[in-house]
């Protein structure tokens, strides 16, 4: 067989074909999620599969970005994230109306991505963006909806993990550390690897109660006592404090809204897009060996796009919300219901018939030799 | 506590057996055949060293133990929470007895089972590397003419005296190490914290 014809049966690694059952399934999932949104009186956004490539703003995402050479020489990109996206048409396109404004998005990034637990390059996100508005009020009404997602889908003993980046760059915001021994601090942190974020403390360079601080970091995770713990262990460092007070009012309104029990603290927790600001947050299920979406503030971004606003926004990813009903046995769909054979006696006829079936809402199936 | 834990039957076997008796935590007879043994609630998986992060990074396991050597050449999605202090070794480039210096050759040619590990430590050191992964056996490739160095364990130093090698740089210093997935740390808090606990109890006993 030559390499252009084994091409025409290879499927190109990180892509994936949907069909039937699994097709109608994520049809499902995808338009029970979306009422969700819509209930919460959010707007669909479609934006478009590319932009220029300077839009997108992570520089996490960057190595992972497909780009190209449009053909007036500018460099595009075809969308690694929707919030980027949405920001741009927000402090553009929607520039006259005022905050807050609440948008939501339904469809698929591209991501370079080397093939790895759960991860494909064509992934589809469903998300939404509140921007502008009370900051508060904002994390707290996201995550209610990202529960109430995960809650109508039936997924069971979901959690949503909360940390905050500010408390992480709180305590190091004024030290004076290059961005390598940052990083190794950062992962440690992020393994909860109390052991190696003692070994990675640059000797001199932290105050010894941010190096004992961020040690206690990788063991801050838990239930809401969590928080409590955190204000002793942070009480030298003002703007570390003062994000474990933003947590903890988002999860008192939270746990007054009766959502205790799908709570978890993780001031641990580090990682993400490197837009994000404040509340950040991942959700996970038992089944699942990693989150099924997540979210955060990213109070900066907009000002890029030239309408400084603060917003915070999450997106669920559907290949992985499929995955996890899977691996937890919930109901497969209804199938269809059997379609009724309609045709024969002619062409004409047999076609006027299924036509008048179908304007009586039947499934027919149309043969023409009846 | 009902959890699954991904064990390798390689070096860590007698370390993490130790342990678990020591916390009190029930722990498989030896020398079973079995793969998947179920016992008291907890369900052990037996694996090869190198595949245990894969399987708590997907989450057929809650936890594992790996050593840090093969955490930095899998570089898993997972946490890392106790360093349970055994099975401490060196990852160390070594090259025969009064060889030149690297950073005269213009590319390093290295046999490793590391090879993620080998070639970062090279690059960050501005040197052209070549890897050659081996699976076993590595103490033998400078010699044969294979390689120009080794990146690979030491625990005593004894076979690379074997061979002829001798250490020359540490690479990163090893021990074994509790993993823990990322979604069971969340989502069955409690049966992973008090496994935590009593490893890291047993651990500093």
């Amino acid at each position: 067989m030559n390499g252009a014809s084994h091409r025409l049966v290879q499927v190109p690694p990180g892509v994936q074909c949907f069909l039937g059952e699994e097709a109608r399934r994520r049809r499902q999932i995808e338009e029970r999620v979306l009422s969700v949104f819509e209930g919460w009186d959010y707007e669909e956004i479609i934006p478009p599969l590319f932009d220029y490539a300077d839009v997108f703003a992570s520089q996490a995402l960057l190595p992972r970005t497909y780009s190209f050479v449009g053909r007036d020489g500018s460099l595009l990109a075809l969308r690694p994230d929707f919030t980027s996206l949405l920001a741009k048409i927000a402090a553009g396109r929607l520039a006259g109306r005022p905050a807050p404004m609440r948008l939501y998005y339904s469809g698929e990034v591209l991501r370079y991505e080397p093939p790895r637990a759960g991860r494909q390059s064509e992934l589809y996100q469903m998300g939404l963006e509140h921007l502008g508005g009370d900051p508060r009020a904002a994390d707290a009404e996201v995550l209610a909806i990202a529960a109430e997602c995960l809650d109508r889908l039936g997924v069971r003993g979901f959690v949503l993990a909360l940390g905050h980046v500010g408390v992480f760059g709180g305590l190091l915001a004024s030290a004076d550390l290059d961005p390598a021994t940052l990083e190794r601090l950062r992962e440690r942190v992020e393994a909860k690897d109390a052991a190696g974020v003692r070994a990675a403390l640059p000797p001199g360079l932290v105050p010894a109660e941010v190096g004992e601080a961020l040690v206690r970091l990788t063991g801050l995770s838990g239930d809401a006592a969590v928080l409590g713990e955190a204000e002793r262990v942070l009480a030298s460092c003002p703007a570390a404090r003062t994000a474990v007070g933003e947590l903890r009012q988002v999860v008192e309104a939270l746990s007054a809204a009766g959502l205790a029990a799908h709570l978890a603290i993780d001031l641990g927790e580090v990682r993400g897009l490197d837009y994000y600001t404040g509340l950040v947050f991942r959700a996970f299920a038992p089944g699942l060996g990693f989150e099924v979406g997540g979210g955060g503030r990213y109070d900066t971004l907009l000002a890029r796009f030239g309408r400084p606003m603060a917003a915070v926004g999450f997106m669920l990813g559907l290949d992985r919300l499929a995955l996890l009903l899977d691996r937890q046995g919930s109901r497969p769909s209804a199938p269809p219901p059997t379609a009724e054979v309609v045709g024969g006696a002619g062409l004409g006829p047999g076609l006027r018939r299924a036509r008048e079936r179908r304007a009586a809402g039947a499934r027919v199936r149309f043969e023409e030799r009846g | 506590m009902s959890l699954t834990i991904a064990l390798s039957k390689g070096k860590l076997l007698a370390g993490t057996e130790e342990l678990f008796r020591r916390a009190g935590l029930p722990f498989p007879a030896s020398e079973g055949r079995r793969l998947v043994v179920p016992l008291d609630g907890l369900r052990f998986l037996f694996v090869k060293d190198m595949d245990v992060p894969t399987y708590v990074e997907h989450g057929v396991a809650d936890c594992g133990i790996a050593g840090r050597d093969v955490l930095l050449e899998t570089a898993p999605d997972v946490y890392e929470p106790v360093d349970l202090g055994f099975g401490r070794c060196r990852l160390v480039v070594a090259r025969p007895r009064g060889a030149a210096d690297a950073a005269g050759t213009p590319i390093v040619r290295v046999a490793t089972k590391y090879p993620r590990v080998a070639s970062a430590h090279f690059l960050e050191r501005g040197l052209s590397v070549e890897v050659v992964r081996l699976a076993g056996s590595v103490e033998l490739a400078p010699g044969l003419g294979l390689a120009d160095c080794i990146v690979d364990v030491v625990e005593t130093g004894r076979t690379l005296a074997e061979n002829g090698l001798e250490p020359m740089e540490e690479v990163a210093a090893s021990s074994a190490r509790l993993i823990v997935n990322r979604a069971s740390y969340h989502a069955r808090r409690d049966d992973v914290a008090s496994l935590v606990a009593a490893l890291a109890k047993a651990r500093s006993a």
